[in-house]
């Protein structure tokens, strides 16, 4: 600061100035809050200040001191003004500070209001299922969880004999009236399937549709079991769909589901209402196709059943096979959700325990 | 099933590890569920010759027997019950190792005479569970041979799952068949020639089919002058390694053919068949048979059956009886070699709860071609392994003989369906490996052969080009897809969006089993005409907690609550959306409507550091629902007193929409809930949700929400208790009022200084102009308006000043 380098200058030699100086900048100095500050302002700038002092006293010297005396004064003047304002501001900034401070909270205290629910574990993974299909450009429909006869079996080539079809394995309602006809009889459906030959019935090709729900078999709970489970049926049917199309769609799927690098294989089956029909793999997210426990040393984990839509299907519902081809294909949703997350009981999805519930997210 | 790599290689030559075979024939569609490895340890064993048999001098339980190793002869102690001279069997020497033994065979003294070996049972050799007999060893093999020569014992056991469309996959012979198309090598079937050295068959025995629908074809061989013995060794292992037991001789060579070729056959007792005649014929009702597992089994008019002139013998393709079973005391057999409808079998197996191998595989349909093939392979391995005589001739009585069918396969049909060209040599050749009789050039004409029921049509010879070809070599592509007609409905996405906003409001998604008691209704005091009534009953439950389909959600998320409770969750916000079922009406057509259950109890939030605790109470019911609703656009959602059986009056809603009631709310009576072990209070609302699909599909059309400030007043009226503050507020509404923009109720209260039987309620009240700036003067207006009409209406008394003026109304 140069005015305060010319004040010492001027001051040098002569006591009372120096005197004077150092007084006015250690009263500044000293000063700790806003109402020091505007005492010191008054005792330095008021009118019987020590400026307005020096002032006055200045015909009191000989002439030749006067212009020095004068300078003094003007710059005693500057130097303290500047002083105070930053000293004046230097304490307004503690003072904020200190106010701001009182305001701190513990920022890991929990947050306030009730947490969010859940959707159902097999809601998610079935949503995340059908997002994958709408995106191949799919639509969703549901279909009746009470079928007949005929769609459940007949329609989908299923003989009057197959194993399927026993009392054993499939709920079936008292009617009062005798049922003269078998394809009557009013069931619980055992599979998603029945949609296949319900929205061909009633629609045209092409269709590319996906349709989740719930099905219905005569077993007993237990782990790996239940009467009731979740389903995710899916089949596309236009001129000139191959098979092709089936394992590549299926390929997508699976990779988009459970991770890129997985493998995926289509190991030829048997269903009564596909054909070619095939099982899909995926390899084992243990092992990797070396084979382990999760895998049963299989080194590769089903994933679903699909096929080309068996063209007895297509004489059901009024369609030329040799104008359209189509293929289908249907998964379980327990079954899928159980290998994503780990679980290893069944049972545990219809307990519906919300800390089962609630570990799960999107 | 199971099948033997070491016996599979009778057939087709193979140099593939067990693993390789195993993931050749799952890909192609013989699913491999588990191999087992067999390696049964043993060095040091010969075959040896008991030449001389005497009793042990200290025990009647033991013999001494002088065996020939090929070298000496030893004394061998043995107490095995088969022991008998000339006989060939296993020997291991001295110093000899077998697994599970844990040292060598050491020279032992048993009860006082020194052992020099030891003779060993079929279960020590590894071969069978047998480990009461010593081994016995037939065929031309000499003393001093290793048994390792005798009797292979490195094997690999393939479990497979053989899907029903397969019944030819169920032998050796058709798994075999499966790896020459795979490997394209060729098929070699077994020998069955023979000398016939007995008399002629029909001078044994006598064959009447009267069920030729049940039975289309008959084949009968005989066999005199047998020796019933144990079969070979490598014979008992082939069988138990394919997972039977062994038992004798000719009852082994029946099932090792079962093996082999898939088609069951049967072996009678000649002897013990009355009037030499086997019938085969439907069950008279009231007749019974005692089958060979001892069971005696009443028998109905429908069960195919195999009788002689006086009993039932057995019951055709599922299990032969006791009385004519081939024991230690046959001389003269009677091989059944049968076609049997598959149908019939597949029926009795299911209706008297047996399933055997012959069974299971006569219900997928056995080869009606096979017959006389099989029996003729069974009476030459007869006549080699118990020294029998064949009798001159066959019974063949084939009243539906197999016709051969042609398909057309169209060369560009494969294609078309497969999305890739396979060169025509190789569809021709797979075709034929397969055992397809093949015509033609680009488009075929081929021929099945007789046990591939499963091929009639061109996309069954397809899928078999296709699975040999191999499935991986399909190229993968995608189709179109659906363009516009793809994606979710609106109401799937009101739907869904519903049930979000229930999750955001902190309300978990539980799903429960579709099932219900009927008494759970009695419990809900349901009244006898009630719509919950129309229960669905199913004719088949697995329990009587499933008896019916549900037609309310409450009971399963009552439940849900109650094992949540148990655990100690007290707290709890849950909806169930799932599907209800009932009776319609009249008619007995099933319905069924998508409904949403919701459940509170507890606190609204777990305890807080900074909120007080709060009790659910009705009032969160019906705000979550108004948000969840209002969120998706449903307007006239309202709530009326309503009365429900199980919930308490005077706390329970019912719920509409405009003029349709879809549902309830309230607090659930305190008896029901501790019906279900639940304590607390409890809020439960159940609604149909299928009306969703019948809301008109509006967008919504932008209302200008105004710049100007509003007018914001309160009003307090006394009232009369029993009037419902919802018709205080539409009244408001419809009051005429001009510029009313808002109308909130923000005080309820009783008590003091309100007279006896009143209540007061405040309401804020916003109006305001889309076009300027209200005066208060031109809302004090209003405002008189509405008091008017409270005043007329439910005898309202203003409490306080009149807002602004001042002035008396």
């Amino acid at each position: 600061m140069k005015e305060i380098e010319r004040l010492k200058d001027i001051s040098k030699g002569r006591d009372d100035l120096e005197q004077l100086l150092n007084n006015t900048l250690d009263i500044i100095k000293a000063c700790e809050d806003l109402e020091s500050v505007t005492k010191a302002r008054i005792s330095i700038l008021g009118k019987k200040g020590t400026v307005a002092g020096i002032f006055k006293k200045i015909p009191e010297f000989p002439y030749k001191d006067r212009p020095l005396l004068g300078e003094f004064g003007n710059l005693l003047k500057k130097v303290a003004e500047q002083e105070l304002d930053s000293k004046e501001k230097q304490i307004r900034a503690a003072i904020r500070e200190k106010k701001l401070a009182g305001l701190a909270i513990d920022v890991t205290l929990p947050g306030r209001g009730k947490p969010l629910g859940r959707r159902h574990i097999l809601n998610m993974t079935i949503r995340e299922i059908v997002s994958i299909f709408l995106s191949l450009g799919y639509r969703v429909i549901h279909g009746p969880e009470v079928e007949l006869d005929y769609y459940n079996f007949e329609a989908l080539n299923t003989p009057t004999y197959h194993p399927a079809r026993s009392l054993q394995d499939t709920f079936y309602f008292k009617r009062d009236d005798p049922v003269k006809d078998s394809r009557d009889d009013v069931l619980l459906r055992t599979h998603t399937s029945p949609v296949q030959v319900r929205v061909m019935e009633s629609t045209k090709p092409p269709l590319y549709v996906i349709s989740p729900g719930k099905a219905y078999r005569r077993d007993e709970i237990d782990a790996t079991h239940s009467a009731v489970f979740h389903q995710v049926e899916g089949f596309a049917v236009d001129r000139g769909i191959t098979m092709g199309d089936l394992k590549g769609t299926l390929e997508v799927f699976a990779k988009k589901l459970f991770g890129e690098e997985k493998s995926v294989r289509f190991r030829p089956h048997f269903f009564p209402f596909t054909e070619p029909s095939a099982e899909v793999d995926v390899s084992c997210f243990a092992c990797d196709t070396a084979g382990c426990s999760l895998c049963k040393g299989v080194g590769w984990l089903e994933i679903m059943g699909c096929g080309m839509i068996d063209p007895n299907v297509f004489s059901y519902v009024g369609y030329d096979p040799e104008e359209y081809q189509g293929f289908a294909f249907g998964m379980g949703v327990e079954r899928i959700a159980m290998m994503k997350h780990g679980i290893d009981d069944m049972r545990l999805f219809y307990e519906n325990d919300v800390r089962f519930l609630r570990q799960f997210h999107v | 099933m199971k099948v033997s790599i070491e016996w599979l290689r009778d057939y087709v030559n193979f140099d593939l590890e067990p693993k390789k075979i195993a993931e050749i024939l799952s890909m192609s569609g013989t699913s491999v569920e588990r191999i087992i490895e067999q390696n049964v340890g043993v060095s040091g064993v010969v075959v040896a010759r008991v030449v001389h048999l005497f009793p042990h001098p200290n025990t009647s339980n033991l013999k001494v027997a002088k065996v020939d190793d090929g070298e000496r002869l030893r004394e061998i102690v043995c107490g095995a019950p088969n022991l008998r001279e000339g006989m060939l069997t296993a020997l291991a020497l001295p110093g000899a190792r077998i697994q599970g033994f844990g040292s060598p065979i050491e020279c032992a003294s048993i009860r006082g005479v020194k052992s020099d070996g030891m003779l060993l049972s079929p279960s020590e050799l590894g071969l069978s569970e047998d480990a009461s007999t010593i081994a016995e060893i037939a065929g031309k093999v000499s003393p001093g041979e290793r048994i390792e020569n005798v009797v292979p014992f490195k094997d690999a056991i393939l479990e497979l799952e053989i899907t029903p469309n397969r019944p030819d996959c169920m032998a050796i012979v058709g798994i075999a068949r499966e790896i020459s198309a795979l490997l394209d090598v060729d098929l070699k079937m077994p020998v069955a020639t023979f000398e016939e050295t007995g008399p002629d068959i029909n001078n044994l025995i006598a064959i009447e089919i009267q069920d030729k629908q049940g039975c289309p074809r008959y084949t009968a061989r005989a066999v005199t002058d047998v020796r019933i013995l144990p079969s070979p060794l490598w014979m008992q292992r082939r069988i138990s390694a394919c997972g039977l037991r062994p038992i004798n001789n000719v009852v082994d060579i029946t099932n090792y053919i079962l093996l082999e070729l898939g088609q069951p056959l049967h072996a009678f007792d000649l002897q013990l068949i009355s009037g030499r005649k086997i019938i085969v014929r439907k069950a008279r009702y009231g007749e019974t048979i005692t089958t060979l597992d001892g069971i005696e089994r009443q028998l109905d008019s429908q069960t195919l059956l195999i009788a002689d002139i006086e009993k039932p013998i057995a019951m055709a393709g599922v299990m032969g009886g006791e009385n004519t079973e081939v024991t230690a005391a046959t001389r003269n057999v009677v091989i059944e070699s049968a076609h049997f409808d598959a149908t019939s079998i597949f029926l009795t197996s299911k209706r008297l709860g047996i399933r055997t191998e012959a069974s299971s595989r006569f219900e997928r349909g056995t080869d009606p071609e096979g017959t006389a093939y099989a029996a003729r392979r069974a009476a030459s391995l007869m006549k080699q392994l118990a020294q029998g005589d064949i009798a001159k001739g066959e019974i063949d009585i084939y009243s539906r003989p197999w016709q051969e069918r042609e398909i057309k396969l169209r060369g560009k049909k494969i294609s078309v369906v497969l999305g890739i060209d396979i060169p025509a040599e190789k569809t021709r050749r797979v075709l034929e490996r397969l055992g397809a009789r093949v015509e033609g050039n680009d488009d075929l004409m081929v021929a099945a052969p007789s046990y591939r029921g499963d091929l009639e049509r061109e996309i069954d010879l397809i899928e078999e080009i296709a699975r040999i070809y191999g499935y991986d070599k399909i190229e993968d592509t995608l189709p179109p897809g659906g363009g516009i007609a793809s994606g979710i409905t609106r109401t799937q996405i009101l739907t869904e969006t519903l049930l979000d906003t229930l999750v955001a409001q902190g309300l978990t998604e539980v799903i429960t089993y579709s099932f219900m008691r009927v008494s759970d209704l009695d419990i809900m005091r349901v009244p006898p005409e009630h719509v919950l009534r129309r229960i669905p009953v199913l004719l088949n439950p697995l329990s009587e907690a499933g008896e019916a389909v549900r037609t309310t959600l409450l009971p399963g998320i009552l439940r849900v609550a109650q094992i949540n409770q148990s655990r100690g969750i007290r707290s709890l916000a849950l909806f169930e959306k799932g599907r209800v079922f009932y009776l319609d009406g009249e008619s007995s057509v099933i319905n069924e409507k998508d409904s949403l259950c919701i459940f509170l109890s507890g606190n609204v939030a777990p305890p807080s550091w900074i909120e007080e605790d709060r009790q659910c109470d009705f009032f969160d019911m019906k705000g979550l629902i108004e948000n969840s609703f209002e969120f998706i656009g449903v307007r006239d959602l309202r709530f009326e007193k309503g009365s429900f059986p199980w919930l308490l009056e005077g706390r329970s809603a019912s719920v509409l929409v405009g003029s349709r009631e879809i549902g309830y709310a309230g607090q659930i009576l305190p008896e029901i809930g501790e019906s279900f072990d639940l304590d607390g209070e409890i809020y439960v609302a159940e609604m149909l949700i299928d009306w969703l699909a019948d809301m008109p599909g509006e967008t919504v059309q932008y209302r200008d929400v105004g710049r100007f400030p509003g007018v914001k007043l309160d009003i307090a009226i006394l009232i009369d208790k029993s009037i419902e503050a919802g018709r205080v507020l539409s009244a408001i509404l419809d009051s005429g009022a001009k510029h009313l923009r808002n109308v909130r109720l923000f005080d309820v209260y009783e008590g003091e200084r309100i007279p006896e039987g009143k209540k007061s309620l405040a309401f804020s009240l916003e109006f305001a102009s889309v076009r300027r700036t209200l005066t208060e003067d031109e809302a004090f207006l209003e405002v008189k308006k509405i008091i008017r009409v409270l005043q007329e209406k439910f005898g309202a008394v203003l409490r306080g000043k009149t807002p602004g003026a001042g002035e008396n109304l």
